[in-house]
């Protein structure tokens, strides 16, 4: 699905350029540097959509509980996000999310401010509480504001999650 | 010389017998249809119908008199069976069994509507034979020529709060309180003298705004099974009680009562949240099987040990007011329930006095500090303990210790009132008769000894029953939430709320109330045949905070730990009117 979306930018934004070409009148070492640079653009918008995808796609295995949550990580040793996490959505009262990625276009780092729900399992410490897990409670959900901050890496053309974090909003 | 109202053990003490398979078979042969004290109705003599139930069976009946009727499930073969019907109103109630199987039917059908209930019953389905299970089915009765009604009954949670005296022709005396939606509340006066309250799964059926039906199963108990439908208005009921007494006699019959309404408990829930059924039958992502509910079992699972045993876990781990991370285990001090506990005091550090009790050995106190205090008994020498205090109200102190070396490992939660020079304790020990890490408590009146303080000669706190049909609920900590009512002189129950705030699963122990002041109660609960814990907790009725002082011993150890919760009052139940002990008779 990224090849074809990517194959059908690049045909675009080449088509584009190439259009581009006669009314800007440029010398051809300007148009070879221009069609570099617009490749090197792409490679990136590429690259972000290709991280936003992944991140989207990780996000919605968190939020349906699918045992495969770690699966877009690199290392599955790396998943930094306990079993207390519910779930997460984007927080679109702060600020945008924001993917850089790097100029060597191997790694990225994606910050994005969400609403995690956690929740805390009340330990069966007393009458009370072994009573409330007995009739499927025995948990406590709060949504906390939180900023997500995850790095990628992408090998062999695919992006995976190294690291991902939460730092306070 | 007449008898008293009091059976020789109250329910939670009865061993009730495991009845086998065979033996539940043999007790219902011959059995034919209920017992009724009252008439029974022939609405239906010399009528057949078929009842339509969604996701259950096809019921055709043909009733030949006021006692005989004729069954198929679902199209198969036509059985012969006794029944018996009552009917309230529009709406008609009859039960029956199934000769040669351990199983019947009880049905509820509006004719008004046409809709139906029914109570699929049956004995051996659970490890306990004789623990009645259930499955509900609605639907409708068919009518020849029209639609079937899109209409059902449902679970609801609109009789929750509710609460009756309920007297059924057979005599029967019952309080009984609807606090959850899934659990209710029962005191049987006449069968048991009143003492104390008990609690079993419920079904909270409605009908419709002025009709609704109610189940209980005595799980824990006897497993017998009671359903009614109850007019709202008129209180009054007619139902059906199904199940072995604890001499293992069947009782079966149909009754009709009439009642009192005692009174109405606030809900927690959300406005507009009607939901029925709060505590789901199976766990998330499980379909539940049929006849499943949830059943707190508190004496199944609870330690159960010797006094060798408590000595050698007493020995092992014996804390006090200890940080979690001091003393882990599945014992560890209640560290849950003390998210809302208040500041400790020190006003006690520095300080000596005695406490002369009543009716027990004096204390002698002398506190170092404010968690290390040193106590002696009649002159004995003196002993180190960790304590903590809490003032609950100005110069009314609460705090707590375990006695080391007192063969019964007693722990005391202690209420000090240095403005009257009085003192009240509860005094909390071991090696108990049933099993010897069930709390027991003995309570103790006295006054304080100290410089500068002149207690009263005769005056004393006292046991009290101004908090007796009260509803209390406590929040001990984000999504650890109960409410206590206050059910009879000598019990209460506690009703576990659901992260949703309704009520869910309800258990019930003795108790006692002490007065302190206006609007301040000491008071304790037994977890007896539960988890064995002795709570004590000083409720502040002005300040709407209640601190306490737990008293545990299980399999890791003797824990003593501070409670404490925000509170809300939930309303009151009209009943103490029920536990004056008259002249003859007993209670009542």
């Amino acid at each position: 699905m990224n090849a074809d979306n990517a194959s059908t930018r690049r045909s675009f934004l080449k088509s584009g350029a190439l259009l581009a070409a006669p009314l800007a009148a440029v010398a051809a070492p300007a148009v070879i540097a221009a069609d570099d640079e617009l490749k090197a653009r792409l490679a990136r918008l590429e690259d972000e959509a290709a991280v936003r995808d992944l991140h989207q796609s990780w996000l919605r295995r968190v939020n349906s509980g699918a045992a495969g949550a770690a699966t877009p990580f690199a290392d599955s040793k790396n998943v930094a996000l306990d079993g207390s996490v519910r779930s997460i959505a984007a927080d679109h009262s702060a600020e945008p999310d924001a993917i850089e990625i790097a100029a060597d276009g191997k790694s990225a780092v994606g910050r994005f401010p969400c609403a995690v729900e956690i929740e805390r399992t009340i330990p069966q410490d007393c009458t009370l509480a072994q009573m409330a897990h007995a009739q499927g409670g025995g948990f406590v959900r709060q949504t906390e504001r939180r900023l997500l901050k995850v790095e990628y890496a992408k090998a062999s053309g695919a992006w995976a999650i190294v690291k991902a974090e939460f730092a306070l909003a | 010389m007449p008898g008293t109202p009091y059976p020789k053990e109250q329910m939670h003490r009865i061993a009730y017998t495991k009845l086998s398979e065979q033996q539940i078979t043999s007790k219902l042969s011959g059995v034919s249809g209920p017992a009724s004290a009252s008439p029974l109705s022939d609405v239906f003599v010399g009528k057949s119908i078929r009842i339509v139930t969604d996701k259950g069976p096809a019921l055709v009946y043909a009733f030949s008199k006021n006692n005989r009727l004729s069954v198929a499930e679902n199209g198969g073969t036509v059985v012969q069976a006794g029944y018996g019907a009552l009917t309230l109103d529009n709406i008609i109630f009859f039960a029956h069994l199934i000769p040669g199987a351990q199983r019947g039917y009880a049905v509820a059908i509006d004719q008004s509507t046409n809709l139906a209930t029914v109570f699929e019953l049956w004995f051996s389905g659970y490890e306990d034979n004789r623990e009645i299970q259930r499955e509900i089915y609605y639907g409708y009765v068919e009518q020849t020529g029209q639609e079937a009604p899109k209409a059902r009954h449902a679970p609801t949670n609109r009789i929750d709060g509710k609460g009756y005296y309920w007297k059924q022709d057979t005599g029967a005396e019952t309080l009984e309180f609807y606090p959850s939606a899934a659990y209710s509340n029962f005191v049987e006066l006449s069968r048991f003298g009143g003492e104390l309250s008990f609690c079993g799964p419920s079904d909270y059926i409605k009908i419709n705004e002025d009709f609704c039906i109610y189940t209980r199963t005595e799980c824990e108990f006897s497993g017998t099974f009671t359903a009614y439908v109850i007019d709202l208005n008129r209180v009054e009921q007619i139902g059906v009680r199904l199940g072995f007494d604890a001499n293992d006699a069947l009782e079966y019959y149909v009754f009709r009562g009439k009642g009192e309404w005692l009174g109405q408990l606030a809900q927690f829930e959300k406005f507009g949240d009607e939901t029925g059924a709060p505590v789901p039958a199976a766990a998330e992502g499980q379909t539940p099987a049929k006849g499943a509910r949830r059943v707190y079992r508190p004496f199944k699972t609870m330690a159960k040990m010797t006094p060798a045993q408590v000595d050698a876990v007493c020995a092992k781990h014996t804390s006090a007011f200890a940080p979690r991370a001091i003393s882990p285990g599945a014992n560890a001090p209640a560290a849950s329930m003390a998210g809302n506990l208040g500041p400790s005091t020190s006003w006690l550090a520095g300080k000596s006095f005695t406490l002369h009790y009543d009716h027990a050995p004096a204390m002698e106190y002398r506190f170092d500090d404010a968690e290390t205090l040193q106590w002696r008994k009649e002159g004995r020498d003196w002993t180190k303990a960790r304590y903590q205090a809490f003032e609950s109200s100005p110069g009314v102190v609460l705090f707590g210790h375990l006695l080391e070396g007192e063969p019964n490992h007693d722990g005391h939660s202690i209420v000090a009132d240095f403005h009257q020079g009085l003192v009240t304790c509860l005094n909390g020990y071991l090696n108990t008769p049933y099993f010897a890490n069930e709390a027991g408590v003995k309570i103790h009146f006295g006054v304080i000894e100290m410089e500068g303080l002149i207690p009263p000669k005769y005056r004393r706190h006292e046991l009290t029953d101004e908090m007796i049909g009260r509803a209390v609920s406590q929040n001990y900590a984000p999504g650890l939430t109960s409410m206590h009512l206050y059910t009879t002189p000598h019990s209460l129950s506690w009703i576990i709320f659901t992260n949703a705030d309704a009520g869910g699963l309800e258990w019930s122990g003795p108790a006692a109330y002490v007065k302190i002041r206006d609007g301040l109660y000491f008071m304790y609960w037994l977890e007896e045949a539960c988890n064995g814990t002795l709570g004590t907790i000083l409720v502040n009725l002005h300040t709407m905070r209640d601190v306490g002082i737990g008293y545990n011993c299980g399999e890791n150890g003797l824990n003593m730990n501070a409670l404490g919760a925000h509170e809300r009052l939930a309303g009151h139940f009209d009943v103490k009117r029920f536990y004056q002990v008259k002249a003859s008779g007993g209670a009542v």
